[in-house]
C-alpha cells in the first residue's frame, strides 16, 4: 500500500518534471528571433546589384562571416552538381571560415524541418543555408523559415526563378534522365515508352520516394507528359503510367541511388542527367553507365538557394550566397554538369570557358514548369501515389 | 550431499545420459551449422562484391580508398569512445536498478519496464527532434557546442541501451538467486555498495557482457540522432559512403564489422570470458 | 525448511535472522532507482512528452484532435497492421530460433569455443541492420544475387517460380539476421540458470528429457523468454533504415509512414506524424500490459 503510494508519488514527481520541461520547450511560433550577430557592422539587403559592385561592402561581409567562424550547410552532397569543389574553392577563397556540412542525403522538407526544429538553437545542428527545389519554396516564405537576401548579382536571375522580395532564388538546373548500367542492360532505353517492354522487368526505379522527393515526383509527371498531355492532366497520365509500369513487374519500389545502379539491383534510374554523368565519370567504367535523355517529357528542375531565417551565422551565409552566385561560383556548377542559372549573362558576357560549355548535357525542347504549376502537379501525384505502388495494392505474401 | 547424489546418479544413468547427450549433441550441431549457413553467406557475398573494386580484377582498391579517405577513421574512433563512455553510464544506471526493482520494489516493475521499452516506440528521428528542442535553449543549452552536444548524445545513446541492458541484467538476476546472496551479504554484514560491487557484478558477468555487447553495437551503428546532432560518428560517414559509393560501402560493411568484433573480443577479455554454464554458486 | 532467512516479498525488510528491520519505505531503496528515472526523464520521457504534445498542436496554435481523427484512415492502420504482422513473425520465429541456438552453445553440448564466437558474432550481428544488411542481401537473393545465379545454375529460377526478396517473406529473412543474435544473446544468461541439479534430479525421477523440459526447464525459462520475445517485438516494431533500404515504397510500415510526414517533401503533415508515432507508444504499452500479466501467470510457482 504504501509503495503504491510512493509509487504515485514519484510518478507524479517525474510527470511534473517532464511538464516543466515541455512548457519549456515548444512555444508558439515567433518571429524570427534577431540573428546574435557580433558588433561589427553586419552587411544586410545587399542594394539592387544595379548599384557599384560589392567590393567594400563584400569585404565587411566577409570580416562579419569570419568573427562567426563557421558555415551550416545541410543536404549537398559532395557530388552533387560539384558542391565537393564548391566547398573547396569558398575555403581557398575566404579562409578562416570551417564548414559544417549536416545530413547530405536529406531532402528539400528534412531542411525546412532542420531549420524548425533549430529554431532557437545557436549550436552546429541549425543549418544556415538550404537548397529546395523550387515547389517548396513559397510554402517556406509562409512559414518564415527564410529570411531575405540579395546577392550583387541579382538581376542576372531569371524573373521565374526567384522571389520577388528575395526570399529565394534558383541556382542551377538540370533535366531528368535515364541513368542506366550497361553491364545488366545490354539495350538501354531512351523514351518512357521504351520502359514498359518486358525487357526490362524489375530493373527500373526513381531516385527517391514520389510523396517526399522532389525529383521523383518530377520523374512521374515526366512520364505523363511524354504521353502528349499537360498539367495537371499529366500529373494523372503520369500515374497511370507508373501503375502499368509496376503491374508488368518492371518497377522497383525502392530509392535509387548511384549504388544500387552499380551493384545491379536497379540498373535503370530516373534521376538527374548531372547526377547521372558525374556518377559515370566516377565509376570510370567499373560498371559502364550511359546516361539517356527522354526526348518526350522532357523536364527542368530548378533548386533554389535560401538563407535561414534563424541562421547562427547569418554573415557566412550571406557570403556563401555570394559565392554561389558569382562568376567562380556559377563555373563550379557548369564543370558539375548543371546550367548555372546566371548561364544568359554569363554568355553574354562571355565569362563562360567554351569547353566548360561544351560539357553541359543538352537540354533542347526543356520544359520549365511554373512554381504553380509543380505545385499543383505534386499534390496530385502526392494522393494518387498510393493506389499505384504500396498499400492498396495487395503486397506479396 | 551433492557430491554423493552425484556418483550415484552417474554410476546408475550414465548409459542413458550418454546416448541423450548424443542425441543432444547431434541436433546442437545440426543448428548450429545451418545457422553458420545462413549468417555466413550474405557476409560472404558482401566481402565478395568489396573485392570487385577495380574493373575485372579482385582486389582491395575499395579498401585503399576507404582508408585512404581522412574522415574514416577519426569518425569510427570517435564512435568507439562514445560507446564505450555509453556502456559505462548504462551499466551504472541499469544495474543497481534491475537490482532494486527485482528485490524491493517489485511493484514499479510495469513501470520501469514500460520505460526502458520506450526508445523502440520513439522512432529516432521523432526523438532527436525532441531532445533539440528541449535542450536547445536555456535554462537547459546542451546543444551549444559540438563537445557539448556530443555528452548529450552520450547520455541518449545510454538511455538507448536501456531495453537491452535491464533485459540482459533482468535475465540475469532471475539466474541467481538474488534474495538469497543479499540476506546472506546482510546478515554478514555488508551495506549496499559492497553488495552491489563485490556480490552482484561478479555473478552477472555473463549478463552484463551481454548487455555491453548490445551496447556497443548501438551505438556504432547509429546513425539517426547523431546525424541530427551534427556529429562527426561511424553512422553519418555510412550513410554518406552508401548514398555516393559502389564497392566502399561493401568494404566499410566487412571492416566496421572485423573492427566491432575485435573491439567485443576486447571487452570479453576484459569482463573474464563466459565463466558460469551454472548459476550462482 | 526453517530458516532465519524469509524470502516473502510481503515480509522481507522486516525481519532478517530475527532482527527487526525498517518498515518498507526506506529512503535507500530509492537511492537505486532515482538515478534510473531522471535519466530517463531527462532523455526518454520528456521527449515523449513533447511527441504526445505536438501530436496535439495543431498548426494555428491550440490543442485539437484532427491528428488522431486521421490515424483512422485505411492507409495508417494497414501501416499499423503490417507493423504488428512483421514485428509479431520475426519475434516469434526469432525468438524460438535464437532460443534453439542459445541452446546448443550453453546446454547442448557444443565445445567451449562455439560459444565465445556465437557470443561475439552475435553482439555483432545484432546491429547489422539498414542498408548494409539490405545490400548483404540483395547481393545473396536478389536478382542477381549470389544464390539466385547458383540456383540457375541448377536449372531453378528463383524469381519466375515467385519469389522475390522484396516481399514479406523476404524482410522477414532479413529481419531475422539481427532478431535471431539479439534473442541469443539476451537469453543466454537465462540459460545458465538452469542449474545441472534439476536436470540431474528429474534424470533420478526418471523424467524423460521431454518431460524435464516441459516440467521443469521451460517453466523456469518463459518469464525470461517472454520478456526477450517482447525485446525483439519492440526491436522489429521500431525499425525503420532495414525496411526502407530492401522495400522503399512496397510496404508501409508505421516507422516508414511517419518519415515520410516528418521529412515528407509533399505530404509535410508533421502533426500526422507525431500522432503515428504516439499510436506506435500506444501499441507497446498494451504488449508488455499483455506481457506482464504473462509473465505474472508463468512466475506464480516460482515463489
Amino acid at each position: 500500500m504504501k509503495t503504491r503510494k510512493n509509487l504515485f508519488h514519484l510518478l507524479s514527481l517525474v510527470l511534473l518534471v517532464s511538464l516543466v520541461l515541455v512548457a519549456c520547450g515548444p512555444t508558439a511560433p515567433e518571429a524570427p528571433a534577431e540573428t546574435e550577430a557580433p558588433e561589427v557592422p553586419a552587411v544586410t539587403e545587399a542594394p539592387a546589384a544595379t548599384e557599384a559592385p560589392a567590393a567594400d561592402p563584400m569585404t565587411a561581409l566577409y570580416e562579419a562571416a569570419k568573427a562567426e567562424g563557421m558555415l551550416t550547410t545541410i543536404a549537398l552532397p559532395l557530388d552533387w552538381c560539384n558542391y565537393g569543389p564548391m566547398y573547396e574553392g569558398f575555403k581557398a577563397k575566404y579562409p578562416g571560415i570551417e564548414i559544417n556540412p549536416l545530413d547530405p542525403g536529406a531532402g528539400s522538407a528534412e531542411e525546412l524541418e532542420a531549420i524548425k526544429a533549430n529554431k532557437d538553437n545557436p549550436g552546429p545542428q541549425a543549418p544556415d543555408v538550404v537548397d529546395i527545389g523550387i515547389g517548396l519554396a513559397p510554402g517556406a516564405v509562409e512559414e518564415g523559415l527564410l529570411q531575405p537576401y540579395k546577392v550583387s548579382t541579382w538581376d542576372d536571375i531569371p524573373e521565374g526563378a526567384k522571389d520577388a522580395d528575395g526570399y529565394w532564388y534558383g541556382d542551377y538546373y538540370g533535366v531528368l534522365a535515364f541513368e542506366v548500367n550497361t553491364a545488366v542492360v545490354a539495350n538501354p532505353p531512351t523514351e518512357y515508352a521504351d520502359l514498359l517492354k518486358p525487357e526490362y522487368n524489375g530493373q527500373i526505379a526513381l531516385s527517391g520516394d514520389p510523396l517526399t522527393s522532389n525529383a521523383a515526383a518530377l520523374s512521374v509527371w515526366a512520364a505523363g507528359l511524354s504521353t502528349g498531355a499537360t498539367g495537371d492532366e499529366a500529373a494523372q497520365a503520369g500515374l497511370e503510367y507508373f501503375k502499368s509500369l509496376n503491374e508488368a513487374g518492371n518497377f522497383v519500389p525502392i530509392d535509387g541511388d548511384s549504388r544500387t545502379v552499380g551493384i545491379g539491383e536497379t540498373p535503370i534510374l530516373i534521376d538527374w542527367s548531372y547526377n547521372s554523368i558525374a556518377n559515370d565519370i566516377a565509376l570510370a567504367g567499373n560498371p559502364d553507365l550511359v546516361t539517356n535523355v527522354p526526348k518526350a517529357g522532357i523536364i527542368a528542375g530548378v533548386y533554389v538557394q535560401g538563407i535561414s531565417a534563424y541562421a547562427p551565422h547569418p554573415n557566412a551565409a550571406k557570403l556563401w550566397m555570394e559565392y554561389l552566385y558569382s562568376d567562380e561560383g556559377q563555373l563550379i556548377y557548369a564543370s558539375g554538369f548543371c546550367y548555372p542559372i546566371r548561364l544568359d549573362a554569363m554568355n553574354a558576357a562571355g565569362s563562360i570557358p567554351a569547353d566548360v560549355f561544351a560539357q553541359l548535357p543538352s537540354i533542347e525542347g526543356a520544359y520549365f514548369p511554373t512554381v504553380a504549376e509543380i505545385t499543383s502537379a505534386r499534390a496530385i501525384i502526392a494522393e494518387g501515389w498510393p493506389t499505384v505502388v504500396g498499400v492498396e495494392v495487395k503486397p506479396l505474401p | 550431499m551433492t557430491l554423493s547424489s552425484n556418483s550415484a546418479s552417474s554410476v546408475v544413468k550414465a548409459p542413458e545420459k550418454k546416448s541423450s547427450l548424443k542425441a543432444n549433441q547431434f541436433w546442437a550441431r545440426v543448428i548450429f551449422s545451418i545457422s553458420v549457413l545462413y549468417f555466413l553467406i550474405p557476409l560472404v557475398a558482401t566481402f565478395y562484391w568489396s573485392l570487385r573494386g577495380k574493373k575485372d580484377v579482385l582486389g582491395f582498391e575499395a579498401y585503399k580508398k576507404l582508408f585512404a579517405d581522412t574522415n574514416f577513421l577519426p569518425a569510427f574512433s570517435e564512435s568507439i569512445v562514445n560507446a564505450i563512455a555509453a556502456i559505462f553510464l548504462s551499466l551504472l544506471i541499469i544495474v543497481p536498478t534491475a537490482y532494486w526493482v527485482t528485490l524491493r520494489l517489485p511493484k514499479l516493475r510495469p513501470v520501469v519496464e514500460f520505460i526502458t521499452l520506450l526508445p523502440f516506440v520513439i522512432p529516432a528521428i521523432v526523438l532527436v527532434f525532441g531532445l533539440i528542442r528541449l535542450y536547445s535553449r536555456p535554462p537547459l543549452l546542451w546543444t551549444a557546442t559540438y563537445d557539448s552536444s556530443r555528452v548529450l548524445l552520450v547520455c541518449v545513446y545510454a538511455a538507448l541501451s536501456f531495453p537491452y541492458m535491464f533485459r540482459s541484467v533482468d535475465n540475469g538476476l532471475r539466474a541467481i538467486d538474488v534474495r538469497a546472496l543479499t540476506e546472506a551479504a546482510q546478515s554478514l554484514g555488508a551495506n549496499w555498495v559492497t553488495i552491489l560491487l563485490r556480490v552482484i557484478f561478479p555473478n552477472l558477468r555473463t549478463a552484463l557482457l551481454s548487455g555491453a555487447l548490445l551496447t556497443f553495437a548501438i551505438v556504432i551503428g547509429e546513425l539517426t540522432i547523431a546525424l541530427y546532432m551534427a556529429q562527426h560518428t561511424l553512422g553519418p560517414y555510412m550513410a554518406d559512403l552508401t548514398r555516393s559509393k559502389v564497392y566502399e560501402p561493401s568494404a566499410m560493411a566487412i571492416v566496421s564489422f572485423a573492427i566491432t568484433w575485435a573491439a567485443m573480443g576486447i571487452i570479453q577479455l576484459v569482463t573474464g570470458g563466459q565463466g558460469q554454464t551454472t548459476g550462482g554458486h | 525448511m526453517k530458516s532465519s532467512i524469509n524470502t516473502d516479498p510481503k515480509l522481507t525488510n522486516t525481519t532478517v535472522g530475527g532482527v527487526k528491520r525498517p518498515p518498507q519505505f526506506q529512503i535507500g531503496h530509492w537511492f537505486g532507482v532515482i538515478p534510473f528515472f531522471v535519466f530517463s526523464g531527462l532523455f526518454l520521457i520528456a521527449p515523449t512528452v513533447v511527441l504526445a504534445y505536438r501530436s496535439l498542436e495543431s498548426p494555428a496554435g491550440g490543442l485539437t484532435l484532427e491528428f488522431y481523427g486521421d490515424l483512422l484512415n485505411e492507409t495508417v492502420i494497414s501501416a499499423y497492421v503490417m507493423s504488428i504482422r512483421i514485428s509479431l513473425t520475426t519475434a516469434i520465429l526469432g525468438g524460438i530460433i535464437g532460443f534453439l541456438i542459445a541452446w546448443a552453445v550453453s546446454i547442448g553440448g557444443l565445445p567451449r569455443p562455439f560459444r565465445s564466437i556465437t557470443t561475439t558474432f552475435s553482439g555483432v550481428a545484432s546491429n547489422f541492420a539498414g542498408v548494409p544488411l539490405a545490400s548483404a542481401f540483395v547481393f545473396t537473393l536478389g536478382r542477381v544475387g549470389a544464390i539466385t545465379a547458383l540456383l540457375k545454375l541448377f536449372g531453378v529460377e528463383l524469381y519466375k517460380s515467385g519469389f522475390s526478396l522484396y516481399s514479406f517473406l523476404g524482410l522477414t529473412l532479413v529481419y531475422l539476421y539481427f532478431q535471431i543474435p539479439l534473442m541469443v544473446l539476451v537469453i543466454l544468461p537465462a540459460l545458465d540458470g538452469l542449474k545441472r541439479d534439476w536436470r540431474e534430479a528429474a534424470e533420478n525421477l526418471g523424467a524423460t528429457p521431454y518431460q524435464y523440459w516441459r516440467h521443469v526447464a521451460l517453466p523456469v525459462l518463459t518469464p525470461s523468454i517472454l520478456g526477450t520475445m517482447i525485446l525483439l517485438f519492440g526491436n522489429s516494431f521500431g525499425a525503420h533504415a532495414t525496411a526502407y533500404a530492401l522495400t522503399g515504397g512496397l510496404f508501409t510500415l508505421a516507422t516508414l509512414l511517419i518519415g515520410q510526414q516528418i521529412s515528407g517533401d509533399v505530404l509535410h503533415n508533421p502533426g500526422l506524424g507525431y500522432a503515428v508515432a504516439m499510436g506506435m507508444v500506444i501499441v507497446m504499452a498494451v504488449s508488455i500490459f499483455i506481457y506482464s500479466i504473462l509473465q505474472r501467470r508463468s512466475e506464480r510457482w516460482l515463489r
